[in-house]
C-alpha cells in the first residue's frame, strides 16, 4: 500500500508550513492540523496512510492522541502508519511507550524536509 | 550552702563540708567538756587538786576532738570519693584526680561497684542511643588504669555520630567494621552492612580497591558527586568521597564522606535548565535547517556557484549547532545518570552512514580531505547507532577543527580480537602529552586552542561517556605539530551477544559494570 494521504499535526507555523510545502511538492496529499483535538478528530474521520505527529501540542498531547488511537484493545487506525516528530526531550519511559506504538520516532532538529521524504519513502517499502 | 555567690561548683562543697564538720566537732567537744567541768566542780571534785582536774579536762577535750575528727574523716571518706567522681563526671574543672575504681581498697571494700555505676550512668547519658555498645567497655578497660567513661573509643564514636560527615571503616575483606550515623549504609537481608553509593562510570570503589590490593601499600583517592540513590529517589544525598588505603592495617580502608547535597543539587537544577534550554534551541534549528534544505532545492537553478557555497556553509553551521546541542543534552543526561544506550547489532558502516553526508559536507565546506575506509568484512558491533554516530561526528569535527586547510583526515576500522577499533586520524596541530591527560574532562580546553578554536569542551567528555557505556574504550595518540589519532574500541556483537540476550532478549539497558555485564533494568547508568 503506497502512501498517498498524509495528516500532519504540528502547532509550530514555520515548521508546519515547511513540511507541508515540501510534502505537497513531492506529490502527496497532506492535511495539516494545528491542535491536538482537531488532529485526533481528523485522524478518526478519515483514513490516512500516514500521520506525522508532534508531541507538545495544544489541547491534547501527541502521547494522548497516540493512546487514543492505538492504546485500546483495538487499533483504530490499522491502515495508517504513525511517525512521531518532536523536538521535546521525553523521559525514557514515555519515549519508549511512544516508540512501541508508532512506526518511527524522529527528532525534528535532526532531519530536514528532504530527509523526512526519504524516511516516508522507506516506510513505504517494507510492507509493500 | 545558702550563701549567694555568682558561680558555685560542686567541688566547693567539700571544703565547706569539712569546715562545718570541724566546727561542730570542736563546739560539741568544748560544750561537753564545760558541762563535765561544771558538774564535777559543783560536786566538789575540783577542790582537792585543781591543776590535775584541769589537766584531765583539757586532755579529755583535746583527745575527744582528735578522736571525733578521725571518726569523721573515716565516715566522710566514701562521701569524698563519690563527690570526686561526680565532680569529674560533671566535667567541672578540677585539679584532683578522679577515684580509680580499680584501686585495691575499692576492690576490697566493694566500693568499686558504686564508682563503676556512676561512670556507666554518666557515659550512658552521653550516648542514649547506644547503651549496649558502651556497656561492655568499662569491663574491658579494667586492666588499664583509665577511668571507664573516658575511653577514647566511646568518646570518639559519640563525637563521630555528631558530625555530618560520614565515616566508614572496612577491614581487609571489605567488611564494614565501623560506620557512623551520617554514613550511607544499607543493611541487606542477611544483616550485612553495605555501603550504598552509586559510583559514576567504571571508576568505582571496588575497582580502585582491587587495584590497591594489587599495586599499593598506601593510597588515597577522591570521588566527587557520588550519590547514594538514583536522581529521582527521595532523600538522595550527594557526597564527595575520600578513601584511604593502608595495606594490612586493621582498618585497611577508611572512607570519609562529605555531604555536598546542598551544593550539588543546585548543579542538578542547572542541568535541568540546560536540558530545557537545549530543547528550546531545537525549534529554531529545525526551521533553519529545514528552510535551507527547501530553499537550496528550489533555488538550485538560479544560484551561482559561489552562492551554492554560501548555502553549504549555512547548512554545515546549522548541522554543527545541532550536534553541539545534542552534546549538551547528552552531557546533562549523563551527569544525571540518565544517558540511555540502546544496544543493537549494527555495523560500523551503518553507524557512519547516519552522518556520512553531513561529514562529507563539513569536510568539503572547510576544505579538508576526508577519507573513510571501513572494510566490508568487519564483524558487527553492539552499539547504539544514534549515540555512536555522535561520537564519530565529534571526533571528525575535532579533526577538522584542529587541522589546517587541505589537511587529510582518515577514518579507518579494523578488528582486534573481540573488539573493533575505529581510528580517526588527522595531520593537524596535535598536542603535547601534558594536555592529553586532561583531554576527556568536562569543559577542558587546552590553553592554546581556547584562543583560536571555538568549542564547548564537552565533545570528548561525552564521547568517552558514550563509548564506555558501550563497554568500549577511547584512546588518543598525538604528537605536537604532527597530528592526533583518536581510537575508539568497541566490543563485537558476537562477544557480548549472550549477555545481551540474557537481558530478556531486549536490546536495552545492558551496561557493562566492572568485570561483567549486568542487566540494568531501570535504564539508568550508575
Amino acid at each position: 500500500m503506497a502512501i498517498k494521504t498524509i495528516l500532519i499535526i504540528e502547532d509550530d507555523r514555520f515548521i508546519g508550513e515547511m513540511y507541508v510545502r515540501s510534502i505537497k511538492k513531492a506529490g502527496y496529499d497532506i492535511d495539516w492540523m494545528v491542535d491536538g483535538n482537531d488532529g485526533l478528530i481528523a485522524a478518526r474521520n478519515k483514513v490516512y496512510d500516514l500521520i506525522l505527529l508532534d508531541v507538545m501540542l495544544p489541547e491534547r498531547r501527541g502521547t494522548d492522541i497516540l493512546d487514543a488511537l492505538r492504546g485500546g484493545k483495538e487499533d483504530l487506525i490499522p491502515h495508517t502508519k504513525v511517525l512521531v516528530l518532536t523536538n521535546f526531550e521525553q523521559d525514557d519511559e514515555s519515549r519508549m511507550a511512544m516508540e512501541k506504538r508508532a512506526d518511527g520516532y524522529l527528532i525534528k532538529a535532526e532531519i530536514t524536509p528532504s530527509k523526512l521524504l526519504s524516511v516516508i519513502a522507506q516506510l513505504d517499502q517494507p510492507t509493500a | 550552702m545558702a550563701v549567694n555567690t555568682p558561680q558555685r561548683f560542686a567541688r566547693d562543697f567539700w571544703p565547706y563540708f569539712n569546715r562545718i564538720v570541724a566546727s561542730v566537732i570542736v563546739l560539741t567537744q568544748l560544750i561537753t567538756t564545760i558541762i563535765i567541768a561544771g558538774s564535777l566542780y559543783m560536786l566538789g571534785y575540783a577542790e582537792e587538786n585543781l591543776p590535775v582536774f584541769a589537766g584531765i579536762l583539757i586532755a579529755q577535750a583535746v583527745l575527744g576532738i582528735i578522736g571525733s575528727l578521725i571518726i569523721a574523716r573515716v565516715l566522710a571518706r566514701p562521701i569524698h570519693d563519690l563527690l570526686a567522681a561526680i565532680i569529674h563526671v560533671s566535667g567541672e574543672p578540677t585539679t584532683t584526680t578522679p577515684p580509680n575504681p580499680n584501686d585495691s581498697r575499692f576492690a576490697k571494700s566493694g566500693f568499686k561497684d558504686v564508682l563503676q555505676t556512676i561512670y556507666e550512668l554518666a557515659s550512658d547519658d552521653k550516648q542514649p542511643t547506644q547503651p549496649v555498645v558502651t556497656a561492655p567497655e568499662p569491663g574491658t578497660i579494667v586492666e588499664s588504669n583509665l577511668p571507664a567513661h573516658a575511653t577514647p573509643t566511646t568518646m570518639l564514636e559519640a563525637a563521630l555520630d555528631e558530625t555530618v560527615c560520614g565515616f566508614v571503616v572496612m577491614d581487609h575483606d571489605r567488611k564494614i567494621t565501623f560506620s557512623n550515623k551520617a554514613a550511607p549504609i544499607n543493611i541487606d537481608q542477611n544483616g550485612v552492612a553495605m555501603l550504598s553509593l552509586i559510583f559514576n562510570g567504571q571508576e568505582t570503589l571496588d575497582v580502585w580497591l582491587d587495584d590497591c590490593d594489587k599495586n599499593a601499600v598506601h593510597a588515597e583517592h577522591t570521588w566527587q558527586r557520588i550519590g547514594n540513590k538514583l536522581p529521582e529517589e527521595e532523600g538522595r544525598r550527594i557526597f564527595d568521597v575520600m578513601a584511604s588505603y593502608d595495606k594490612g592495617a586493621a582498618s585497611e580502608v577508611v572512607l570519609t564522606l562529605i555531604d555536598r547535597t546542598g551544593l550539588y543539587s543546585v548543579g542538578e537544577q542547572d542541568l535541568d535548565f540546560i536540558a530545557f534550554a537545549a530543547h528550546e534551541l531545537r525549534g529554531p534549528i529545525t526551521v533553519i535547517r529545514g528552510y535551507l534544505d527547501v530553499l537550496e532545492d528550489e533555488l538550485k537553478d538560479v544560484l551561482k556557484d559561489d552562492q551554492h557555497e554560501l548555502f553549504r556553509r549555512l547548512t554545515v553551521s546549522a548541522n554543527r549547532l545541532s550536534g553541539y546541542i545534542n552534546n549538551i543534552l547528552n552531557t546533562s543526561r549523563y551527569d544525571r545518570r540518565h544517558l540511555r544506550v540502546h544496544l543493537v547489532e549494527t555495523s560500523v558502516t551503518d553507524v557512519y552512514d547516519v552522518i556520512r553526508d553531513d561529514m562529507d559536507l563539513r569536510a568539503s565546506a572547510q576544505h579538508r580531505l576526508l577519507a573513510v575506509t571501513i572494510p566490508g568484512d568487519l564483524p558487527n558491533i553492539a552499539g547504539d547507532p544514534a549515540s555512536l554516530s555522535e561520537v564519530f561526528g565529534n571526533l571528525i569535527d575535532n579533526a577538522i577543527k584542529y587541522s589546517n586547510e587541505g589537511g587529510a583526515i582518515n577514518v579507518s576500522a579494523e578488528q582486534k580480537g573481540d573488539t573493533v577499533e575505529i581510528a580517526i586520524e588527522d595531520h593537524g596541530i596535535g598536542m603535547p602529552s601534558s594536555v592529553i591527560g586532561n583531554l576527556f574532562q568536562k569543559f577542558y580546553r587546552s590553553h592554546r586552542s581556547r584562543e583560536t578554536v571555538a568549542g564547548t569542551g564537552i565533545g570528548l567528555y561525552i564521547s568517552k561517556a558514550i563509548v564506555e557505556s558501550h563497554g568500549g574504550t577511547i584512546a588518543v595518540r598525538s604528537e605536537e605539530g604532527r597530528g592526533s589519532t583518536f581510537i575508539v574500541s568497541l566490543p563485537t556483537y558476537q562477544s557480548v551477544a549472550d549477555k545481551l540476550k540474557a537481558g530478556d532478549n531486549s536490546n536495552e539497558g545492558l551496561i557493562e559494570q566492572n568485570s561483567g555485564w549486568i542487566k540494568n533494568h531501570s535504564m539508568y547508568r550508575g
